[in-house]
């Protein structure tokens, strides 16, 4: 019993700085998902999607959009939860070795979060833009915002909160306050999907071409803008790691 | 003169924190690329969009008039933080890349694989040439005003000419059923879009006060006075974004 302590404690102080696993297998898990849903697009956008008032539309799209919402909303309760339900409670008595490692652990979250906003924000946003140009919508659940409004921007939602809770429960450098850009970089581009409320208002009485410069749109941009404020966190943590790395790692 | 150090007395250092600020820079660079990818492909979508999608946007009037105006704000903003806190002069030409890497995957795997537009109809526009000189001007000068000036003026006149041998081509005449067409009209008449009718189309029509042929070089230099303002208000707005701060509540 006794050696079994010792080993783990042994395999803990060993534990690699930055766990490139952890790393490479939360990258994956977008690229695999994303790949998937691009060619579930690609055969059920044209099969079943063309038309919402038919049976299929229902079956291959409308199921997709009530199965990921109750997913999601799980999935951000399930992480968040978990984060906090485990935090650290004597964070600002960890080792310098141990706070590095974190540091490490929770860039592979904000790695993970500017992978989710690539998705979100640039490939399956201005996708809507050529499905808008194939088809003369019949819904606002279409195929295309059933996957960019409902999948890719809760994905980022939730990563980016997850980002954040991870920082503030582990780190000693976010232990007091909150780190106002951080914040920014989060809510910022989480409000683009409440926007998405006055979008298809827009859209349902206002703008009746699919004119995608059109002013209607700026409130996606301006939330967009907040995603800048991640610099603020580079920042933050440059002068963080550099601190560390100046002391022994041990 | 500088001293001559002869290379077999100098060794590079290889200890673990060498390597794991090496590893710490290739993080900070994949969140820096697919961030910036994400929010800067947003807001050019969303602002200057149709002109970058449509070969038969790419106007004389408009599109040299509003797509520099647009896209020297990401450059601006992150050359702020780049090159203020990290003294590297890449931050124009790395939002620009990341730019351009973001709207050719989605031109390619959307717009053409999904729907089958042809590619030489959703070409995107570049503007790499403008942020490196941009880039090297703020190296050269470290100056913010002098970069606003001459930077954010050749930012714009060098729009136009660059992107000249990648369109041109489309500006040849045709007659098409007793009209005079270019190429790119042809293509915006030949494959259908749906929520695109040609009225929607904001481009040049002529005015009874437009002399000549200087309908681009007054564009150009229009749009060369307008960066030139955009780029220090966006450099503050980059600036702004790579706070520090803290608050105690929200």
């Amino acid at each position: 019993m006794a050696a079994t302590t010792e080993s783990v404690k042994a395999d803990a102080a060993e534990a690699p700085l930055l766990n490139q696993k952890n790393l490479w297998a939360g990258i994956s898990l977008y690229l695999v998902f994303y790949s998937f849903i691009r060619w579930y697009e690609g055969v059920y956008g044209w099969s079943a999607g063309l038309d919402s008032f038919a049976p299929e539309f229902e079956t291959y799209w409308m199921n997709m959009l009530y199965i990921e919402i109750v997913i999601e909303v799980l999935l951000f309760a399930g992480i968040n939860g978990y984060i906090w339900k485990t935090r650290d409670r004597k964070v600002m008595s960890i080792t310098p070795r141990e706070e590095l490692r974190r540091h490490f652990t929770h860039w592979t979250w904000l790695v993970c979060y500017g992978w989710a906003i690539y998705w979100g924000a640039s490939y399956f946003t201005e996708q809507d833009g050529t499905w808008h140009q194939t088809i003369v919508r019949d819904t606002d659940f279409t195929p295309s915002h059933i996957i960019e409004f409902y999948l890719s921007y809760p994905i980022y939602i939730i990563t980016g909160s997850a980002s954040f809770m991870y920082a503030k429960t582990r780190l000693p450098t976010y232990h007091e306050g909150l780190h106002l850009m951080y914040l920014i970089a989060v809510i910022g581009p989480f409000m683009i999907l409440p926007n998405v409320g006055l979008n298809e208002w827009g859209h349902t009485f206002w703008f009746m071409e699919e004119l995608f410069v059109a002013p209607l749109h700026y409130g996606f941009v301006f939330f967009g803008w907040a995603a800048l404020a991640v610099m603020g966190v580079v920042n933050t943590e440059v002068m963080a790691i550099a601190k560390l790395l100046k002391k022994d790692l041990a | 003169m500088s001293a001559q150090i002869p290379i077999s007395t100098f060794k590079p250092y290889r200890g673990e924190k060498a390597r794991l600020a090496r590893a710490y820079d290739y993080l900070i660079l994949v969140l820096a690329l697919f961030l910036f990818i994400g929010s800067f492909h947003l807001h050019f979508a969303l602002t200057v969009g149709d002109w970058d999608f449509w070969v038969d946007w790419k106007d004389r009037q408009w599109w040299p008039l509003v797509t520099p105006l647009i896209g020297i704000t990401f450059p601006a903003a992150v050359q702020a933080v780049l090159w203020d806190k990290f003294r590297l002069p890449l931050g124009a030409t790395l939002c620009v890349a990341a730019l351009l890497i973001g709207t050719w995957v989605t031109r390619v795997f959307a717009y053409h694989y999904w729907n089958y537009f042809p590619i030489n109809m959703v070409l995107p526009a570049t503007m790499i040439p403008g942020a490196l000189v941009l880039d090297t001007l703020l190296m050269l000068t470290n100056s913010l005003t002098i970069t606003s000036i001459f930077g954010g003026a050749a930012f714009a006149l060098l729009f136009y000419p660059t992107n000249w041998p990648i369109f041109g081509m489309f500006h040849q005449p045709v007659e098409v059923a007793n009209s005079q067409l270019t190429i790119a009209d042809l293509f915006g008449f030949q494959y259908i879009r749906t929520g695109m009718p040609e009225y929607l189309r904001i481009i040049e029509r002529g005015t009874l006060r437009t002399y000549g042929q200087y309908a681009t070089p007054l564009s150009a230099f229009c749009s060369a006075l307008l960066c030139s303002l955009m780029y220090p208000l966006w450099w503050h707005i980059g600036k702004w974004f790579a706070d520090t701060r803290y608050l105690s509540k929200i």
